[in-house]
């Protein structure tokens, strides 16, 4: 596949992410669609580093190598990443032991 | 020397967490606090002689990650700082545990870090840390209120960063660096039409940054929520909303090829009415002071989209303004919530009598806030008119119009007889300190505001009298209007009622997200 396919890929896959934030009613799909979000964005990053028949920039003879920055960014955005889904649902299931439901429409009636 | 700014409050949290003296612990963060304003004091001067650019990691120029300081960020970092001071003075006397003052000065290093780096992708590791550290602060008394309201917030957000995110890969692949600067260098050479998708991705999560409408409906909930600290809603509504702002004037520096001002000046002015609609309708004092500083928001961003000088240092004097007097507010307004036990503005009476400097700071920042000749709204406001025309003119009224009758409806609980039993409440030196001190700026900043503003932006701009004078007659009259407005009117109205009904949950702010996006996509795309 060709990086420029990857890269229209990597916008539909952040849509369909955020089809999945608007219309999910439980939290916890919401939180899923968040993630979908997010790995579409390290698909665009990585795909435009991509070129047929790059090298990967390990070692030191270093010629015609990939551009390692979006790597690095990603490998940083991953780990944020996961840390904030951590978060995400450690908050949700202290939200959803208060008031017995996954559901943003029943919590929020509650909460009124 | 710039990452002392970020470091040092971090290094704070975590002395104060490692060794938790009681007294001794807070003398110690009162006075990091202390160095920090003074740093940022210095800073003001050692940024004349040009931008100061202090490379991470020993990387010269592009290649590595840069601090940067100029005059707009040397403005916010002593915000920051001062404001932090201020909220440290006020919680001394409290019991709040480790935690709490770890939180909040992580809070604080994040917000330096905001403001004085240079490099995109860096800039989204903090805004999402920063939102991690908001939602924590926001839930932190666990009440199930609260809870709901920290986790909107931590969701919405994360979901808009991750726009920022995706915008930003836009750019990098582009330009191929990260570095706001060189980008825009970088950007000034390529055609305009690639630019529309990064534009409306990245302005999407900036217009939600600063609650501008119609994504501002996170922000009441982050800083009205009832179980949050004062001291957390003050800093989220005076402090970390113009994180947002500054977000767009620099990401509008970037893309400044593409000139969307004239949609952004019709999104402030709508944001600026609907605000004050929804902050008129509102009882709870809390939530008031937070659809208020959306208005005041949406007043900011029209400012800074009108094609004039003058009107921008305005905009930029009025988040400083802003900040001084929605911090006293706010901080103000959790000492009568809790000497009333109440936060219903129609129960609580006779601020005035029970605590006279409480009351006197709320009726500074007051006559501040509503733009009345002599108090530093006035100023800001002035500057801001000056560059309007005879359209945004009427709406900039209008906005300062509903302003002047949100805070009638405030003011009513200075006055009047506070109900029987309801005697003189003590007040510990430290928070009136905190008060005062804010109430005195707002002042402060409108008599010394010309020289204010040549000190802070090295601009000379000055205050024309009969200009001036004019303001002043317009400010009489509405100020007239909107008492007579608010007394024949108002009470009664329906209209409100059903204004206060409007609740809008995640899925709906997602959807408005979206809808802003199609919408800017659009424009952007008419514009280029």
């Amino acid at each position: 596949m060709s990086s420029n396919m990857l890269e229209i890929a990597s916008v539909f896959m952040f849509f369909i992410g955020f089809y999945g934030v608007i219309t999910s009613k439980s939290i916890i799909k919401s939180i899923v669609a968040i993630s979908l979000m997010e790995a579409a964005v390290v698909v665009f990053f990585l795909s435009f580093g991509f070129i047929d028949g790059i090298m990967p920039p390990i070692g030191t003879d270093l010629v015609n190598v990939a551009d390692p920055l979006p790597q690095a960014l990603m490998i940083t955005a991953i780990i944020i990443g996961v840390a904030v889904t951590a978060v995400n649902l450690t908050m949700m299931i202290s939200l959803c032991r208060q008031f017995n439901t996954m559901d943003w429409d029943d919590v929020r009636k509650d909460t009124e | 020397m710039l990452s002392f700014f970020p470091t040092l409050p971090i290094i704070t949290a975590v002395f104060l967490y490692v060794f938790p003296f009681k007294k001794a612990g807070k003398a110690i963060a009162i006075l990091a606090q202390m160095a920090l304003v003074a740093a940022s004091f210095y800073l003001f001067f050692a940024v004349r002689q040009g931008d100061i650019i202090d490379p991470i990691g020993n990387y010269d120029g592009v290649l590595g990650v840069i601090l940067r300081a100029d005059t707009l960020a040397a403005v916010f970092v002593a915000l920051v700082a001062f404001i932090f001071f201020v909220a440290a003075l006020y919680r001394f006397h409290e019991d709040d545990g480790k935690l709490f003052w770890f939180f909040l000065f992580i809070w604080q290093g994040l917000l330096n870090g905001i403001f004085l780096t240079g490099d995109m992708f860096n800039r989204f590791v903090l805004i999402e840390v920063v939102t991690v550290v908001v939602s924590v602060m926001i839930m932190f008394n666990r009440d199930n209120r609260s809870q709901y309201d920290g986790l909107l917030h931590l969701m919405v957000n994360t979901v808009a960063v991750k726009f920022y995110l995706f915008g930003i890969g836009f750019v990098y692949r582009l330009t191929g660096t990260l570095d706001m600067h060189a980008a825009r260098v970088a950007l000034a050479q390529i055609d305009n039409s690639s630019l529309v998708l990064p534009f409306a991705l990245v302005m999407t999560a900036v217009t939600l940054k600063c609650a501008l409408a119609p994504l501002f409906s996170w922000f009441p909930k982050a800083a009205g929520t009832p179980g949050a600290s004062t001291v957390v809603s003050t800093i989220l509504s005076g402090l970390h909303i113009k994180s947002g702002i500054y977000m767009f004037i620099r990401f509008q520096a970037l893309f400044g090829e593409i000139d969307a001002s004239g949609f952004f000046l019709i999104i402030g002015i709508i944001t600026g009415v609907v605000g004050f609609m929804w902050a008129l309708s509102q009882s709870d004092i809390k939530l008031i002071l937070a659809y208020n500083t959306i208005s005041q928001m949406g007043l900011i961003i029209a400012g800074l989209n009108l094609s004039d000088n003058y009107a921008h240092v305005g905009s930029i004097y009025h988040v400083i303004n802003h900040t001084l007097f929605k911090s006293a507010l706010f901080l103000c307004a959790g000492l009568v919530a809790k000497a009333y036990g109440t936060r219903d503005t129609s129960e609580i009476r006779g601020v005035f009598k029970r605590m006279p400097i409480v009351g006197a700071a709320i009726l500074m920042a007051i006559l501040g806030i509503t733009g009345t000749p002599f108090f530093n709204g006035s100023i800001s406001r002035y500057f801001i008119l000056s560059g309007a025309g005879v359209a945004t003119t009427g709406a900039i009224m209008l906005i300062n119009l509903g302003t002047i009758l949100v805070f009638i409806k405030y003011s009513i609980m200075l006055f009047g007889q506070p109900k029987p039993g309801q005697g003189a409440v003590p007040i510990d030196n430290f928070k009136k300190a905190s008060v005062l001190i804010l109430g005195i700026l707002c002042f402060a900043g409108g008599i010394f505001g010309e020289e204010l503003i040549r000190f802070l932006f090295n601009v000379t701009a000055s205050v024309d009298a009969a200009g001036y004078f004019e303001k002043t007659i317009f400010f009489i009259l509405s100020g007239l209007a909107g008492f007579l407005i608010y007394k024949y009117y108002l009470k009664t109205s329906k209209l409100l009622a059903k204004v206060r009904q409007v609740e809008i949950g995640f899925r709906s702010m997602c959807t408005l997200m979206g809808i802003f996006f199609a919408v800017l996509l659009i424009a952007t795309h008419l514009i280029v």
